[in-house]
């Protein structure tokens, strides 16, 4: 049977219903970011870490030296399930008019590797008796649209080799198609990946069997079995080494799901803290309003638990109808997500869960949000006197001067109706804290999300505009010289040509190693500009390394010392750093092209030139020209990479637009609220001032005053916060993979203050229309509005 | 200004629920007349007050202010009437709670006219509350929040004061001296006041005193001699 005190409820909550249903939506958008990005996080995961296992994602992978002496060693290792010895080489291809430097990885042509399996999508595995079939990693394949028994050409020895495409397939390695840790993300234009059978990759590679790949007993991660491994790759003179969570691809996913894991506390936070203000704000004016009926009910003999529960269910009704479809709403979304996920991915394995634990801990956090903003107002009510409450409604805040006036006394001199205003401001100074707190989420909200967007935009502009100074890298089918590269510079369009040689190298400082990309480019190179940490631009220093910033973390090193440097080709020598530099994507290694050789004691060659177009030169005709040049074996496209990422920063936009939406619909439940109560707060003032003689449109003018000053109040802070949150989001993402530091174009804080009036403007509207239907003899005639 | 109610009638509700707050009521007040209406809770007075004011719409008949028909005037035109020719004193004084004595005058004195803020202080002073006119609602006592309250009535120099049981909140020492207040400005002033109460005892100082039960008026007296408020009991 439904109570007296239940009937109260429902019927306050219906009288109330537009607040409560904001409180309510406030909360379900809450909770279901909450359950969608949480379990999108969970499954994502869970995906990752079944593929790796059942496809024996190597948790160790070590590239160049003697691979057979680690495979030696590893053999008395009992931990050390199975090991690979494989070909993998960087080589060009051409598919169609278009070449690339793609890779090959060898794979035995008789069965699945015991390492890295792959996942046949289409078509069939490799066959012996097919030593030409290959198979074409999806994204590749995807792009190319090859199709089974479609041909690939391979540079082998200066020459092109033809290949069959017997089959498309998902790989652990690349189901985020990463070159390198430098290069974490590629064009498909320029990168693709073939796995050719063992003895085809090791007549098309230059070195064959240069890589070994380790999988661990039950594929865990084995720190001592990898430190014992890794420190014997290096006596063998590796150049390259990673564990499972170092892997190129392996990384870039973690930094995704870490975002997924931020986004799954940041943002549905933001939530549940504004619907809890909302309701606290309304349930704080319900109790106030209420104040003689709670000494009516105290007088009758209601207990203040009674009294306490009572209060306490206007915060878990919208707790309750905001969490329980919130949860079941974020899980559902959760499994799009993830299966959108992970076949744009192509994830060989895409696991999709229901987890309880997910479902109880959103309803969870939902009631506990709302209970705790139920929970203030509620003692205030059981604590309630009655007789002091019966005899009437205390004014809500005593007369006094405001701050402004108080410290600027010619203000005091303002019109009578601005005084209003600006007092109204100080009346009920929680009320306003809450408001403003609710201005800074929201714009914090909607800063982080934008300052993503200025922050790439930014860095891909100072990558690819102002530090990469080329439009091409056009790589040789053999080494060559100088002239040969100057040559090129007689191509109609194109600008300048400068050799380049890129070589894979370890740096090592002492015991410390880091494996990067080493540039040897020309002494006084144009195609290249160096950002130093403190902000100044430099030329590539005749003498000494220039190396990226976290380095400088990861060697524990300084500029002045002295770094050991394994590149690819036997190469090894000695030199000291000269500056470190500020670049966004990738911590590489440059050396000016004369000091390289005198460290070497030879010439090295130059396998690639940076090549820039001539102002209004076509690219597109430039490119074909380039390509169809028969020294040519791969053209990689500077800005099809910019490209590539500004189309990624599609998916960025709608992110943001969601993020923007969901931020007003946040400012705009909690202005709504707390402007509801406001005006609600004073309709005896306001009934009072309409029967005088004042119009609608004077009172409207300063109530919106009023408000807009309470907003005004929160933008700066907001603003401030925001940008702090933004920068702390932004470098939780920062590695040596990329570094995100913060940029914020100064619009990006105007149109964010701007977007937080226009949502205050219209979330006042309701309550400002309800002025319209006050009924004026009424309230003027009533003790308490 | 001229008071004339023809033939009016105020109905709240509909149908089986309909109840009619003031039934054909015939009404002339001319101008200056202090006139107190009394009647029990539920007689309508307040009604009559705010028809009057035109804060309410009758359902029927007519009122007239100086040949305006109050039934007539579009939104705008009742606030333009409210603001010229309408002061409004109400039982529970309806101050402002974040303005002064003087800030809650002076913003009704910035409705009609451009020198409000010396206007303010005279009509303070006439009220007696010279000295206490920079202080906030919470600071002064009943009769003074009722003071400022009918400072702020008298301020625009309305020809109509509606009084609305003025005294209801106050003890009788203070609600006397609030009497004499009106009673004296009003004269001073010429205004017409219609003052609702449920102390038929007031009804002595006015020049009028009507009785209204159930919506109609059921007696219409006239005091030859009106007592000045300082000879009032009750």
């Amino acid at each position: 049977m439904v109570s007296p005190l239940q009937h109260k409820l429902w019927r306050d909550i219906a009288r109330h219903r537009a607040q409560f249903i904001a409180i309510t939506i406030t909360m379900f958008l809450g909770v279901t970011i909450f359950g969608a990005t949480y379990d999108s996080f969970r499954n994502l995961e869970a995906s990752y870490s079944s593929t790796a296992t059942e496809y024996h994602f190597a948790n160790l992978t070590v590239h160049g030296g003697d691979v057979n002496g680690v495979v030696q060693e590893a053999a008395t290792i009992p931990a050390v399930d199975s090991v690979e010895v494989r070909t993998v080489a960087d080589i060009p291809f051409q598919v169609g008019d278009v070449k690339l430097l793609g890779r090959i990885v060898g794979v035995p042509a008789s069965g699945q590797p015991t390492v890295n399996e792959l996942k046949v999508v289409r078509g069939s595995y490799l066959d012996p008796a097919d030593p030409n079939g290959v198979l074409v990693e999806q994204h590749m394949a995807d792009h190319f649209n090859l199709a089974i028994g479609d041909t690939v050409d391979v540079l082998s020895g200066g020459s092109w080799t033809q290949v069959t495409v017997r089959g498309v397939v998902s790989s652990p390695e690349y189901i985020w198609p990463a070159r390198s840790r430098q290069e974490i993300i590629t064009s498909p234009d320029n990168f693709g990946v073939i796995f050719p059978s063992a003895d085809l990759a090791a007549t098309l590679a230059p070195q064959p069997n240069n890589e070994a790949v380790f999988y661990y007993t039950g594929g865990n991660p084995d720190a001592q079995v990898s430190d014992q491994l890794t420190a014997k790759a290096y006596q063998l003179g590796a150049t390259d080494i990673y564990t499972r969570a170092e892997q190129p691809s392996n990384a870039g996913l973690s930094e995704d799901l870490k975002g997924f894991e931020e986004m799954a506390v940041f943002f549905p936070m933001m939530f549940l803290l504004a619907a809890g203000m909302a309701a606290y704000v309304m349930i704080s004016r319900l109790v106030h309003s209420q104040r003689p009926h709670i000494g009516v009910f105290v007088a009758n003999g209601f207990t203040r638990g009674q009294v306490l529960r009572h209060y306490l269910g206007y915060g878990l009704v919208p707790g309750l109808i905001g969490s329980i479809p919130g949860a079941v709403a974020g899980i559902l979304l959760a499994r799009g997500i993830t299966r959108l996920y992970t076949s744009m991915l192509a994830v060989p394995v895409t696991l999709v869960q229901f987890y309880p634990t997910t479902l109880l801990g959103a309803i969870a956090f939902g009631l506990v949000a709302s209970l705790l903003a139920a929970l203030a107002p509620a003692l205030v009510a059981s604590r309630v006197q009655p007789a002091a409450a019966m005899r009437g409604e205390t004014p809500s805040g005593g007369g006094r001067l405001s701050i402004l006036e108080r410290l600027i006394p010619p203000l005091r001199r303002m019109p009578v109706s601005w005084r209003m205003a600006v007092r109204g401001v100080g009346r009920n100074p929680r009320r306003t804290t809450y408001t403003i707190i609710g201005v800074v989420l929201s714009l914090m909200l909607v800063l982080v999300s934008w300052g993503m967007i200025d922050t790439i935009n930014h860095l891909m502009n100072r990558q690819f505009v102002e530090i990469q100074r080329e439009d091409a890298t056009v790589y040789f089918t053999q080494s060559v010289s100088t002239a040969e590269v100057t040559a090129l510079q007689d191509v109609p369009g194109v600008a300048q040509a400068e050799p380049a040689l890129t070589l894979g190298a370890s740096l090592a400082a002492g015991n410390q190693h880091y494996e990067t990309s080493l540039f040897v480019l020309e002494n006084n190179t144009q195609m290249h500009r160096f950002p130093t940490v403190n902000g100044d631009w430099i030329g590539l220093p005749d003498q000494g390394l220039v190396v990226g910033k976290a380095v400088e973390g990861l060697l524990d090193v300084k500029v002045g010392d002295e770094l050991t440097v394994t590149a690819t080709g036997g190469i090894t020598f000695q030199e000291s750093i000269a500056a470190f530099v500020d670049e966004p994507f990738g911590t590489m290694a440059y050396i000016a092209r004369d000091r390289a050789d005198a460290l070497t004691g030879t010439q090295l060659p130059a396998t690639s030139a940076l090549v820039s177009y001539a102002p209004g030169a076509d690219s597109a005709q430039l490119r074909q020209t380039l390509t169809n040049r028969p020294e040519i074996a791969a053209f990689e496209d500077a800005k099809a990479l910019y490209s590539t990422m500004q189309q990624y920063m599609v998916l960025f936009y709608a992110f943001v637009g969601v993020m923007l939406v969901f931020g007003a619909a946040m400012a705009f439940a909690l202005i709504f609220n707390a402007m509801s109560v406001n005006i609600a707060e004073r309709t005896r003032e306001v009934a009072t001032l309409l029967a005088v003689g004042t119009d609608r449109r004077h009172i409207s003018r300063y109530i919106t005053t009023e408000n807009l000053l309470v907003v005004t109040m929160g933008i700066p802070i907001g603003l401030v916060v925001g940008y702090f949150a933004s920068k702390a989001a932004m470098s939780s993402f920062s590695s040596d993979l990329f570094d995100f530091s913060l940029y914020m174009k100064p619009t990006t804080f105007l149109w964010a203050a701007l977007a937080m009036v226009v949502v205050a403007f219209v979330s006042q509207w309701p309550g400002l229309r309800a002025i319209r239907r006050l009924n004026i003899p009424k309230i003027v005639k009533e003790r308490s509005a | 200004m001229t008071i004339k109610l023809t033939g009016v009638w105020k109905t709240f509700g509909e149908g089986h629920t309909a109840v009619d707050a003031l039934r054909n009521i015939d009404l002339v007040s001319p101008q200056g007349e202090f006139t107190v209406i009394l009647g029990p809770s539920g007689s309508g007075k307040t009604t009559l007050l705010n028809l009057v004011g035109a804060i309410d719409e009758s359902t029927k008949g007519s009122i007239e202010v100086d040949g305006v028909e109050l039934e007539n005037l579009d939104v705008d035109g009742q606030v333009k009437y409210r603001r010229e020719s309408v002061g409004f004193i109400f039982q529970f004084f309806n101050l402002i709670p974040t303005l002064t004595a003087a800030e809650n005058v002076e913003l009704v004195a910035d409705l009609t006219m451009s020198d409000g803020a010396d206007r303010t202080v005279e009509v303070l002073e006439q009220v007696g509350l010279g000295d206490r006119m920079h202080h906030f609602p919470s600071q002064l006592s009943g009769g003074e929040q009722q003071r400022v309250a009918i400072a702020r009535a008298l301020v625009k120099r309305p020809s109509i004061l509606l009084c609305d049981e003025p005294t209801g909140e106050l003890d009788f020492e203070t609600g006397r001296m609030i009497l004499g207040l009106l009673k004296r400005v009003s004269t001073e002033q010429g205004q017409t006041v219609l003052l609702v109460t449920h102390n038929a005892a007031i009804g002595d100082i006015a020049d009028r005193v009507l009785r209204l039960r159930s919506g109609e008026i059921v007696a219409d007296g006239r005091n030859e001699t009106p007592l000045d408020a300082g000879a009032l009991t009750w």
